[in-house]
């Protein structure tokens, strides 16, 4: 794999809460176009993960190299970022919180801006509801609101953060629909979940235990590495995280 | 620094108050409640009615201004959008003059409500220029949106941010002449209010208003007003992405 395959890259990647540290020494390289999956427990650190990734937070030790460069904030236009809470305007619309966004990402040219947000409020099937406000939407809606403006500038790279908690079986097949597709148009995807149903979708999974990777490799090896047949990804989980507290 | 992204956080600020109508409302008539309730509690004492006007006007336009632009700016933050914002290409000055701008317009709003209240409803006296009692308020009120801006920073909840007022806008009520002359307090307390941005105002407010000064006579309190207003502009730009 050369450089120009990655997408994201954690070499030796620290980070502490004050004494706590919440990611220790934390290697990983994730190629362009794949589904990554970091799993974990609550407080596991996939959420800490994904806000160095982001620029959020600074990485007490070790480099993040995100998209072939080393992090700046120039290169945020290419990274899309769903995070757990909707963080969407309430009192607007929709389609305003989208040009918002739209304008904020560098989409100066309104013309442009209303192709991209049409596309957009098209793929998370939100087209008819355009004009009403955020507050008058569903939990459900407001989620794919927030995965809409994540995605309003195209970006190379999908940072989602936890993004299926609280949908329901149908919007969370829905979703992920919408994921499967933005991998095969070669959008490299790291979402982060505590789900066995989030992690059977993608193409690889890392397994975080107390800031620490403890697997990493495709559902089929992780299942496989479990040593019985039919042994699923919530045993493999669970099979990692024994070994690595005994 | 970009022009358009400045530009959408202002008009996204503003659309967002109006589509508030309830807020909106309160903007505009919370402050002309308290300024009559004040004033027509002085309606037979004109004379002190006269003398405490124009701080009064200085002291409302900070408070309120403080208040919509710190518990404003703390909503951005505890929704998340503020987070949001922080993961595109937006920069520190894009964020802070576009907020700038859009809780100015709000601010003028307010400040230009309570200036009609004072001088048309209330039975106030004044010598000086309105346009310029505006423009005293103005500035002023750069200086509240920039210190809202900074205390919401460290405040985690709109409690918190109420909590300030007895910290940061008490003070300066009694310590800028608004109950007291400044020149006649103790020495200590004289030069506390050296200190105060406010005390700058509501010297400028009485210079206009009772003595019919102009602008011109008072360089030295429109430097010190700005130079408070860059300063909480830089500590808000600091502490942003806290």
């Amino acid at each position: 794999m050369t450089t120009s395959d990655i997408a994201v890259q954690f070499e030796k990647v620290s980070f502490s809460y004050g004494k706590l540290e919440v990611i220790s020494e934390l290697t990983t390289r994730i190629p362009k176009g794949e589904i990554c999956g970091v799993l974990g427990a609550n407080g596991a650190g996939k959420t800490t993960a994904m806000r160095i990734l982001t620029g959020l937070l600074k990485p007490a030790k070790g480099s993040v190299i995100v998209l072939g460069d080393q992090f700046h904030r120039n290169n945020l236009d290419r990274i899309g970022y769903m995070p757990q809470l909707s963080a969407l305007y309430q009192e607007l619309s929709i389609e305003e919180n989208l040009h918002f966004f739209g304008r904020m990402y560098g989409i100066s040219n309104k013309q442009d801006r209303t192709v991209a947000v049409d596309k957009v409020t098209s793929l998370v099937d939100l087209s008819d509801r355009r004009r009403d406000s955020v507050s008058s939407l569903s939990g459900g809606m407001r989620q794919r609101v927030s995965l809409a403006v994540a995605l309003v500038h195209s970006p190379e790279l999908l940072v989602l953060d936890e993004p299926t908690v609280g949908l329901d079986p149908q919007l969370r097949a829905s979703f992920w629909n919408h994921f499967i597709s933005l991998a095969n148009a070669g959008i490299t995807i790291l979402i982060s979940s505590h789900t066995m149903d989030d992690a059977n979708h993608c193409h690889r999974l890392i397994f975080l235990q107390e800031g620490r990777i403890v697997a990493d490799g495709s559902p089929d090896e992780l299942r496989a590495a479990v040593g019985s047949s039919g042994a699923t990804l919530e045993d493999a989980f669970l099979h990692y995280v024994l070994k690595e507290t005994q | 620094m970009t022009f358009d992204r400045t530009l959408a956080i202002s008009n996204r600020v503003i659309r967002q108050i109006v589509k508030d109508h309830r807020s909106l409302a309160l903007i505009i008539v919370a402050p002309v409640v308290v300024m009559s309730l004040v004033g027509f509690s002085l309606v037979d004492q004109e004379a002190i009615l006269n003398r405490i006007a124009p701080a009064l006007l200085g002291v409302f336009v900070l408070f309120f201004t403080f208040l919509l632009t710190g518990v404003s700016f703390l909503r951005e933050r505890s929704q998340g959008t503020l987070e949001r914002l922080h993961i595109t290409p937006v920069s520190r000055a894009d964020l802070l003059v576009g907020y700038l701008f859009g809780f100015l317009l709000f601010a003028m709003l307010q400040s230009a409500v309570i200036l009609g209240c004072t001088v048309l409803i209330l039975p106030v006296s004044y010598q000086g220029d309105i346009w310029q009692v505006f423009v005293v308020l103005m500035l002023l009120t750069v200086v509240a949106v920039s210190l809202g801006i900074l205390v919401s920073t460290f405040a985690n909840n709109e409690f918190q941010v109420v909590q300030f007022i007895p910290i940061i806008i008490v003070p300066q009520i009694f310590l800028t002449g608004v109950i007291v002359p400044v020149d006649s307090m103790p020495l200590v307390l004289e030069k506390i209010s050296a200190i105060l941005p406010l005390r700058y105002a509501v010297d400028m407010l009485i210079g206009i208003m009772l003595k019919g000064g102009s602008l011109l006579d008072f360089g030295t309190e429109i430097i010190v007003l700005a130079g408070f207003g860059g300063i909480f502009l830089i500590g808000a730009s600091l502490t942003i992405r806290r």
